[in-house]
């Protein structure tokens, strides 16, 4: 057959504008992905917007780069200004921060599996917003979609709206200690403005409950049920095959302990992660320069993408050691030994919730610390320097995210962000090695190409979030030849 | 969903008064959604950071809606949204186009629209193999639309989108269309103001708009006006429970909304609840007007000068007169 290049634009059910753009062809007889390019469609300046500003307010600014992750903006930011006053937050203030951040990552996932991503391999209920679909068996081609039966995969479409709500609770839960959410008010360089006390930790534990009991009765086993029906996806969507993670939820002041370790992986085994060996590289992207450089002296200088032919994207290429890595639930999981399985679609789902049963219970210990100590401090007063350099990573629900803050005369005079989606959607290197997702996509095996849902699989297993991907930006392009620009 | 006429009313009633509908308006709203649920909404997604479209998720309830505004989120004609929907590609495209071509329908805008590199930094869909820039299918949209609601404070203002140095270049939906728009701020905006505004749309009412745009139900007062710490000793630190915060930078004074009775997720919290400021979020010139927020940029009240000179509003107030 002819090589077919398929444009979807919009993909929906992710967080933010995104645009795929796949080749499809015959390999060995089998129709799949021979070469995908993956395109942000937006761009807002952030870094531009946070130059010149105070120290202070990079927590509330930031925050608005991401709807979906705003508390883990919140937390890179205030690591990153407090590092550099040379501060750390109080022994409540980290675990408060922790518990609203913990809320988050619980209606995140639960969002991801339930809102953007089930209805790629179960029948979706038939009320908004999921109607109007694609009918699993339209036929345009003389095949359907390549969607299973089974009355396991009924149930899991029947648990959607339960988990709309309970997403819901688990912003209510995050509200109590964030004031509101998205966007909380108590996260402070230096701490948190809220404070404990026994009404507030018994409230908080109502909703955990609830949610406790959700992820662990219905959430696992639902994303078992797909991983058992859909088990050829263990095989598909790998990747570049290394994964990263900063690490997340400090146990102790000074970050050393976390929840979730900081490190790699790479050739079935941990390794220490080394900041010195991240880079950022725009051989593909229509910025200026031609060195790798690290966050912490990058630069985002555009240039016209008319002057860069060979550019296809706004996105920077991060890398570590030169090597694209993968960021997500998945890394988090793989690193802190506490998922055994491979790299995959499933094993994606499968990372993801298993996470969510840790973080819920972990925040659980965490209210009982609160509880016998609800007097200790929540916040240090904050002074910011005159000048100083500070480094904030955590990781937002779906990967590693970093802050690196310059301040001169007491202003900001550089900020850089590398989103998870950088690390995951990102272009080809100078080294014309593709990124994650892009890889991943390569060799997914195609039933119909008009409606490739095969491509959103792997697409959604990384939970791209483009509002977050801040050197996203779109240029004006030639439409490529067009065979069909749409599926599910 | 079905919802019995019985269970409907027993819904609006026992919300009404806080989405701002009088009694007289439920019958049209009964109505409108017994046919269907009235014009249906296109929701585009321009320069945004989903924040919106998460907080109006804190609204939809699926199974057992507990007021009116949940049971009008989910039974709303929500003909075309880029997250919420279950369909991608051009059956998304497909669905919008045929809404614009029949109407009358509604738009709502999140997110600021991009002007810089001709629009060209916010793509929204593609259209008969054409890409087309939020500036262009809004421009194109808005004139046609019965009512515009932009949703936000960057669709209504600029918003964090359009902070200084403007780096895309970002207009709001009314500077760029001309088209007159219902302003719904906030960063996010709270889910009641969207859904009690789209719900007296429904009624055929007419929304009453102050000088910005913005629906006097919802944004008829200033925070400090209403907050339960007016009058209360000024905050010398975060983190002190109960104290007015105007001192530490509370833009409050200077906020118009009914953050305070109306709280955030349900009534469980709300920004200054938490001891933190109110960072001006539903105004226009957010941030920037605010920023720095730990100052008293922004934060100084009609007929008072800058700097504390006392230590509470009630040291120069009586109750009753509180700014």
């Amino acid at each position: 057959m002819p090589s077919v290049i398929t444009v979807m634009d919009p993909v929906t059910r992710i967080e933010g504008h995104m645009k795929v753009e796949v080749t499809i062809n015959q390999v060995n007889g089998v129709t799949q992905v021979v070469d995908a390019k993956c395109t942000g469609t937006l761009f807002r300046g952030f870094e531009k917007i946070l130059t010149g500003r105070d120290p202070e307010d990079a927590v509330y600014i930031t925050e608005r780069i991401c709807g979906v992750c705003p508390v883990s903006h919140g937390m890179a930011a205030t690591l990153a200004t407090e590092a550099a006053a040379g501060m750390t937050a109080p022994t409540n203030g980290r675990i408060i921060r922790n518990l609203v951040l913990g809320s988050n990552y619980i209606q995140s996932h639960l969002l991801h599996f339930y809102l953007l991503a089930a209805v790629d391999y179960v029948k979706a209920p038939n009320s908004a917003p999921w109607t109007p679909a694609w009918n699993p068996t339209d036929v345009t081609n003389g095949q359907g979609l390549d969607f299973r039966s089974d009355p396991t995969l009924d149930a899991v479409a029947g648990h959607i709206p339960t988990a709309v709500e309970l997403r819901r609770t688990a912003h209510q839960m995050g509200a109590i200690f964030g004031g509101k959410l998205p966007a909380p008010a108590n996260f402070l360089a230096g701490g948190s403005s809220s404070v404990p006390n026994s009404s507030r930790i018994s409230a908080f534990r109502s909703y955990l409950a609830v949610l406790q009991q959700f992820i662990n009765n219905v959430y696992i086993p639902d994303v078992e049920a797909v991983a058992n029906i859909y088990s050829d996806y263990k095989q598909i969507g790998v990747g570049s095959g290394n994964l990263l993670s900063y690490g997340v939820f400090d146990l102790d002041n000074a970050g050393t302990t976390k929840l979730l370790s900081r490190g790699t992986y790479r050739s079935g085994s941990v390794r220490t992660l080394d900041l010195s060996r991240i880079t950022e590289q725009v051989a593909y992207s229509w910025y200026s320069g031609s060195t790798a450089r690290p966050p912490a002296s990058g630069v985002t200088t555009p240039v016209d993408p008319d002057t860069k032919t060979n550019a296809y994207s706004w996105l920077k290429a991060p890398r570590y050691n030169n090597l694209p890595y993968e960021a997500g639930p998945l890394a988090r999981m793989k690193v802190s030994n506490k998922y055994t399985g491979g790299i995959s679609v499933i094993d994606r789902h499968l990372a993801r919730a298993y996470e969510a049963k840790v973080v819920a219970d972990a925040m659980s210990g965490w209210l009982t610390q609160l509880q016998q100590n609800l007097t200790g401090k929540v916040y240090n007063t904050y002074t910011s320097p005159t000048s100083g350099n500070g480094i904030g990573l955590t990781e937002a629900p779906r990967g590693a995210l970093g802050h690196w803050v310059s301040i001169a005369n007491g202003n900001i005079s550089n900020y850089q962000i590398i989103t998870p989606t950088c690390w995951n959607a990102s272009p080809q290197d100078a080294s014309n090695v593709k990124g994650p997702m892009e890889q991943a996509l390569i060799g997914t095996p195609i039933d119909d190409s008009n409606r490739p849902i095969e491509v959103l699989r792997v697409i959604h297993s990384f939970d791209p979030c483009l509002s977050c991907a801040v050197h996203v930006m779109r240029p004006e392009g030639k439409p490529v030849v067009i065979r069909a620009d749409a599926c599910r | 969903m079905n919802v019995s006429r019985r269970h409907f009313l027993k819904y609006c009633l026992g919300s009404a008064a806080t989405l701002g509908l009088s009694s007289s308006l439920l019958g049209n709203l009964d109505k409108v959604l017994a046919t269907g649920g009235g014009p249906p909404i296109i929701w585009l997604a321009a320069a945004n950071c989903t924040g919106c479209t998460v907080s109006l998720a804190n609204r939809i309830a699926i199974d057992h809606p507990t007021d009116a505004a949940d049971l009008l989120i989910s039974n709303v004609n929500l003909a075309y949204h880029p997250n919420l929907m279950g369909a991608a590609g051009s059956l998304a495209v497909q669905n919008a186009l045929k809404v614009e071509q029949s109407g009358p329908f509604v738009l709502a805008v999140e997110g600021g629209i991009p002007t810089a590199f001709g629009g060209r930094c916010c793509y929204v869909w593609r259209e008969k193999g054409v890409d087309m820039t939020a500036m262009q299918v809004v421009t194109r949209l808005a004139p046609k639309a019965a009512a515009v609601l932009s949703i936000g404070t960057c669709a209504s203002f600029g918003g964090m989108s359009g902070a200084a140095p403007n780096p895309t270049a970002i207009q709001s939906v009314q500077a760029l269309t001309g088209v007159s728009t219902i302003n719904i701020p906030g960063c996010p905006a709270h889910p009641d103001w969207i859904v009690g505004t789209i719900a007296k749309l429904l009624t055929g009412a007419t929304v009453s708009k102050d000088s910005y745009g913005r629906p006097t139900d919802f944004f008829g007062s200033t925070v400090h006006s209403n907050c339960p710490r007016n009058g209360t000793p000024w905050a010398t630190n975060f983190a002190q429970e109960g104290l007015c915060l105007r001192d530490k930078g509370c833009k409050g004074p200077n906020t118009y909304s009914d953050c305070p009775g109306r709280k955030w997720n349900g009534g469980v919290n709300w920004c200054v609840g938490a001891n933190a400021l109110c960072i001006g979020c539903t105004e226009s010139g957010f941030p920037d007007r605010f920023s720095p927020f730990f100052t008293s940029a922004g934060a100084v009240p009609l007929g008072h000068t800058a700097g504390p000179q006392t230590t509470s509003c009630s040291a120069c107030h009586t109750q009753s007169q509180l700014p």
